[in-house]
Parts: C-alpha cells; structure tokens; sequence
C-alpha cells in the first residue's frame, strides 16, 4: 500500500498521547482502531480503562442474547488485553448475575485495579468475591445491587477515596468497619439500607449522601467533612423506636462537624434532627456553612421549627436557603405558641450574608409566616426571596399576601417573588 | 494575534525570552507566555537559558515555528488571569477547530512541551474525529497505510462467525494470497523444501475425497494442488482436521524421504491405529505442523493461540465422528495393497495391514 496521501499522521505519536485518546472513546471504537492499519493492531490493548455500557454490543430485544453477546465481548476482551487496568465499569442493565463476572473481577484484582463500578441489571444480586477485597490499590468502588462480605481476614483499603454503595446487601458491623478501615475515605454515599444504625469513623471524610431508613446515625469522627446530604424515609417501628430516644440527635449528628459547608435534608431528616433533648445554644458554630436546603420541614412541630432555627443561627455566613413545608393548611381553631420566636432567638441573630431565600410548599400555617418574618428582619444583604404555596385557592393565597406585605424587612434591596403557577 | 497581548495601557517593559525551534530560526517570546509551557519553565528555571540570542531555548524537535505559534496563543489568552471558565471553554471550543494534520502536529508538539491541558484538549478532538466513523475514512483521514491481510483485519472480538472453521479458512485465504504474492516475486527460486508438508497433505486430501486416487510424485504444478486444497476445503472443511492428523505423522520424517513418504503414508491413511494413535496424540505438535509454512504470518501469540485452541477443541470435538468416517476410507482403500511401515518419530506408530485392528 503505498501512502499517496503523505505520510502517516498519528501512529507515531507518543504511546501516552495514543492512550490518551483511545480512553476517550467507547470502547468498541476503541477496539476497533485494530484494524486500521498494522502499526493500529494492539495500540488498543494497553488501555487502562474499559467502560462496558449499553452502547458496547449491538442490541437486540432478546436479553439472553445481549447478556451472551456482552459475556463474549468482555471475555476476549480481558483475554486480549495487555497490561495493567485501572478502570473498570459495568453499566448495563442485560447483564446480570454469572460466574463470568467472578473471573473478570478475579483477573481485574490481579492487574491493579484502581476504580470499580459495578452495576448489573435488576435481577439477582451479584455477590461480590472475596477477591476484590486483594485489591490493594483500589481507589474508588461503586456498587449497584450487590452483596458484599468482607472477609474476616480483611484489614480495609488502604487507598479508596470514593465508596458508594447502592442497593448493597452488608451486615450493618461490616459497614462500620469497611468505613473505619479505610483511611483516606474522602466521599461515601449510602442508598437504599434497611433500618441501619450507623456510626461513621471517618477522619478524612469531606462529602455524604445517604439515602434511606436509617434507625440512628452518629458522625463520631468526621471533622473535615464539607458536604452533606441526607434523605431520610421512616417507618412505623423506627417512629416507634425514636419516641423512647432521649439523646439528642443534632447533635450527635451535626455536633463534629464544624468545617460544614453545605447542607441538605430531605424527608423526614428534619424530624430525626428534632428527636431528642434540646441541645439549647449549639456548641458548634458553623462559619463555612453557607448552603442550607431542608425539605419537608413540617411547621406544625415546634421541635422541628426549633431545629431549623438553631442551625440558622448558628451560621452566621449562611447565603442561601432553602425551606419546604409539609403542613396543612390552617385550621381556624390552630392557637400557636408565638412567643416562641422571641423566646428562642438570641439577641443578635442578624444573618449578615443571607442572599438568597426559597420557601416552596408554603401554606400560611402561622409558624411559617413567623419564620418568612424572622428572615425579613435579619437579613440586612437579602436579595431576593420566592415563595411557592402549595394551595390553589385564591382566598387562601391573597391571606397569605396580606399578611406579608406587613413584614418589616431589613434589606431595601430585597424582592418578594410569589410564584403562581 | 498578538494584538491582545500587546496591547499596554502603559508602555512597560515586557520581559522576552529566547527561543529556537528545531529549524534553527529564533524568535523573541513573552516570558509570561511561554513560561506557561512546564517544559520552557522549567529549562528557564533550572539552566537560566532564554535571555539572550545565543542563549536560546531549544524547542524540542516536534515544535515547528508554525504550530508554536498556535500553541502561544492557546498560552496567552490562558494564562491570563481573570477568565471565567465559559470564556475558556469557549475560547477552546473555537481553537480545537483545525484540520486533522494540523491538529496532529499540535497534540504532538504539546505533548513535547508538557503543556497537559492543551494534550487532553487536543487528545479530545482526534478522539471525536475517530468516533463512528469507518476504518476507511480513518485511513484517509489519517493517512495510515491499509496494510493488513483480510485475515487480520477480522475484528478479534467479532461476535458473527464463531465458527473456526471459517476462520480456519479465512486464515489459510490469507496465507495462500500471501504466498502467491512471492511468488511472484520470487520466480525463479524453487522453495520446495519449505512446502514439503502442505504438498503432502494435498495428496492426502485428494486421496481422502477420492477427488484423484492418484498418489503420484510431489513434482506436480503447486498452483493446481493448491486450487485443489481450496476446492476440497470448500467441500469438506472438517477434513481439514484430518490434514493435521497426518500432518503430525508426517512431519514425524526426515523430509528426505519425501517422495516415497507421500506414496506410503497415504496408504497408511487407510490405517485404524496410524489414526487412533494420531488422535490420542493430536495437542501442541499439530499446530506447529499446520500454522507454520515456515514464515508465518504474523499473528500474535495470544490471538494465535486463541484460534489454534479452537482448532483443537474443534479435532476433539470430531472425534466423535471418527468411526463413520473411518467406515468411509476404509471402503475407498479397500483395493489397495497394504505396505507395513513404520514410522519414526514422536508418534511411533506402526502400520498394520488388516483392517480391524482398532
């Protein structure tokens, strides 16, 4: 073959540059660039990444056949391959469950492995081997319906920074010492476990997601942490089980964590923070929280509003807030307690950076109001703040209007947007 | 392009360093500029090179003055402070934007500078030119010669035509055009010696498919008895795993008895305990015999082995059909004269007459 276009432009780069844009194809391009030309046959083969995802196989309706097909695909492919791989991922919801899987996670742990993603389609959990738990190296680890064991033998990962487990079936004392074993943990994220009573050692730990029924969370030893988010569901034993409760849960959850930047909750998360003693003035103050999001705040438990003002006023460097209700609309008969405002506020709770309000599902139930009033007054850089009811009714919202038009507010910039919809 | 930068409220002094690209042309760049490039900061930093004319700092051999250039660009308008990462982002999104050669030259020389980001924005763009498209308009696009055999062209992770068989075929397609194309270059030179084995199997072939009882000389034209191989694979492919079998026997001979080696081994072929033996035997050694004509082609170990592996499961698959088979040949050489031979080598067999020994 004669090269009557000039010379070859690409094969000779650098094998780092090659890699480097072979990574950043699918990887049945990527395979693909064997047939290019000679010097093309196995540049392919040293890629340290393989993302095995819906595009790598040509679909046909027939999952048996897909799953076959990836089975084929993937096996030659790790027969072929030469070299260390650092990357691993599995998305692909045809593939379930098979001894296969054993031996691709077999050979992975011998080759380095540094990232695993693992997530198979909904069928019967896979059930990791135990000799993931030889990979040494491994850095990151996403888990998607799986069950996990961790030999007994197992002393953590030294190096795993990101741990995220969803739909993960583990005893809840391997989840505690999975998480206390590894040192440099930085980001877990926990979805989907049953009635877990958790209590987190992790002293580089920076970013949390939980999503689930929890029966009792406790951040023993998480100072660096930045970034929470929790959402929490409720059943009726765990209820049950909160309403003996007498310790305070705020603050064996927010009460090591002084460095928090932001913060969400959702569901019933403000009601766990409520259960329990009242911690009075918080020892903590959080000077770097300036995001705070907390939905489904229920405005008829004073508990619950009281929760939301302590972390309120123990940010003074708040900037953007977040609220949604989920009460009723009010009853005529409703007789709250609003001394309670001027009782619990200290005397100087001026929100010096606040800028941005959002309040959604509001229906005018008076702590509410109280609440929007609160804010007025304290936020001398308010800039802008929606409000979002949640009823229809036009009577209701134009009594909602009145009384807001009252409020006095401290910053002349501020802008009330009512949303209707 | 140089207005943005240059362009001073107040006339300061701007601090220029000395570079060479490999041309040997030297050029006065904005120290702020270059020094964004890790390589030139680093050749500053450590031997203090740049400032003066004889002092120049020598680009590596992959910088040319024009790509420089474009890579002092990409530098001035990032190391600016102040940009928001739309800006850049957009900035990039418009400097990617080159033809194909232009864009290799680039990757290449940034990778040489150790400039990473402008690698991995480089590195994105080729990978978005080689995404989707056909191996053919990567050969144009790229220039890469098309130099693979049919053969190594089938994608090693194909998932239509398991069958080795067919690969088996499209393998000896490929060795066989390979083959002829020296041929022709190679005229007048007699390669006998190499072919020893691929003649004899011929004979056997035909012998076997009763297309030619004739077990003459191995003089005859290769042409015809390799048409003939290609007619008799096409028949028949599973004879192919009975070549190997007397391949292996054969191969078990001083090739100076070829000539008389041709004629007694396919009488032995009618032989119950030649093939019996053949078959217990039949691992490694077969595949030496079949793959290797001496120069092969290039396959790699793995991928070789691969497909040797098929062809191996695939003999023992057919053992099974062994008996029908041997029914078959028996009947065909029933008019032959048995010769008692034996055979030296690995496999030590010996050649009975009498038809029923099993």
């Amino acid at each position: 073959m004669g090269d009557f276009w000039g010379p070859d432009l690409i094969s000779d780069l650098p094998q780092s540059i090659i890699e480097s844009i072979l990574v950043r194809l699918p990887i049945r391009d990527a395979v693909r660039t064997s047939i290019f030309s000679s010097k093309w046959r196995y540049k392919w083969n040293s890629i340290t990444k393989i993302v095995v995802d819906e595009k790598c196989v040509p679909p046909s309706n027939d999952r048996t056949i897909n799953e076959k097909s990836l089975l084929k695909f993937v096996n030659q492919l790790l027969f072929l391959h030469q070299g260390p791989i650092h990357k691993f991922q599995i998305t692909n919801s045809d593939l379930q469950s098979c001894p296969e899987i054993d031996q691709w996670i077999l050979f992975l742990s011998r080759n380095d492995l540094k990232e695993l993603v693992l997530e198979l389609g909904e069928g019967e959990w896979f059930r990791i081997p135990s000799c993931l738990f030889n990979c040494q190296k491994l850095i990151r680890l996403e888990l998607f319906r799986c069950e996990l064991e961790p030999p007994l033998t197992f002393k953590g990962f030294m190096c795993l920074k990101t741990l995220i487990l969803h739909q993960v079936l583990i005893s809840p004392e391997a989840i505690e010492t999975l998480i206390s074993s590894c040192p440099l943990l930085e980001s877990l994220s926990l979805s989907y476990f049953d009635s877990l009573a958790l209590t987190i050692h992790a002293p580089k730990l920076r970013s949390l997601y939980l999503e689930g029924e929890f029966r009792d969370l406790c951040l023993e030893d998480t100072p660096l942490l930045v970034d929470i988010s929790v959402a929490m569901y409720m059943t009726d034993d765990i209820a049950e089980h909160f309403e003996q409760s007498s310790s305070c849960n705020f603050t064996r959850f927010l009460g090591g964590v002084p460095n928090l930047e932001r913060l969400a909750g959702h569901i019933y998360f403000t009601k766990y923070l409520s259960i329990g003693n009242d911690p009075g003035k918080l020892p903590v103050t959080y000077r770097n929280l300036e995001t705070v999001e907390l939905y489904q705040v229920s405005f008829e438990d004073m508990k619950e509003i009281l929760v939301v003002l302590r972390l309120i006023t123990s940010s003074p460097n708040l900037k953007e807030l977040q609220i949604s209700g989920s009460s009723n609309i009010p009853t005529a008969t409703d007789a709250p307690d609003l001394d309670f405002w001027s009782k619990e506020c200290p005397s100087d709770c001026t929100l010096k950076q606040l800028k941005v309000v959002k309040l959604t599902d509001m229906c005018g139930v008076p702590h509410e109001m109280e609440l929007i009033k609160f804010l007025l007054a304290n936020s001398p850089v308010l800039e802008t703040m929606s409000i979002v009811p949640c009823m229809y009714v036009m009577e209701s919202q134009l009594k909602m209007l009145i009384e807001l038009v009252r409020f006095r507010r401290a910053s002349a910039r501020a802008e009330i947007v009512f949303v209707r919809d | 392009m140089s207005e943005a930068a240059m362009a001073v409220v107040k006339p300061e002094m701007k601090s220029y360093i000395w570079v060479q690209t490999v041309d040997g042309s030297l050029q006065q760049v904005e120290e702020e500029v270059a020094m964004f490039c890790p390589m030139i900061c680093q050749e500053r930093l450590q031997t203090g090179m740049g400032s003066s004319k004889n002092y120049a700092i020598s680009l590596p051999q992959r910088v040319n003055p024009a790509i420089f250039g474009l890579i002092l660009d990409y530098c001035r308008f990032h190391q600016a402070p102040g940009r928001s990462n739309k800006e850049r982002k957009t900035f990039d999104e418009k400097f990617i934007r080159m033809d194909t050669k232009k864009l290799c030259e680039l990757t290449s020389a940034a990778d040489s500078l150790q400039l990473k980001p402008l690698v991995d924005l480089t590195s994105r763009a080729l990978a978005r030119i080689i995404e989707g498209k056909t191996p053919e308009e990567i050969r144009e696009a790229f220039h890469l010669p098309d130099d693979l055999t049919e053969e190594e062209k089938l994608e090693p992770l194909r998932n239509m035509t398991d069958d080795p068989r067919i690969r088996l075929l499209n393998r000896l397609y490929a060795r066989k055009r390979k083959e002829l194309k020296e041929r022709q270059k190679l005229k007048n030179v007699v390669v006998e010696e190499e072919r020893v084995d691929d003649r004899s199997v011929d004979d056997l072939l035909s012998f076997i498919n009763s297309v030619d009882g004739d077990t003459k000389g191995t003089k005859t034209s290769k042409n015809k008895k390799k048409n003939r191989r290609r007619k008799d694979h096409i028949k028949d492919p599973s004879s192919i795993n009975t070549n190997e079998n007397f391949n292996k026997g054969l191969n078990a001979l001083p090739p100076l008895c070829h000539n008389g080696v041709a004629n007694n081994v396919s009488e032995a072929s009618t032989s119950n305990h030649l093939r019996m033996q053949n078959l217990a035997t039949v691992s490694f050694s077969s595949k030496h015999e079949f793959v290797d004509g001496g120069d092969d082609d290039d396959l790699d170990p793995a991928m070789k082995e691969e497909l040797d592996r098929e062809v191996e499961d695939f003999a023992r698959r057919l053992n099974s059909d062994w008996p029908e088979r041997m029914q078959e040949i028996l009947s065909l050489g029933q008019e032959r004269r048995l010769v008692p031979i034996s055979v030296n080598g690995n496999c030590s067999t010996q050649i009975y007459t009498g038809l029923d020994r099993r």
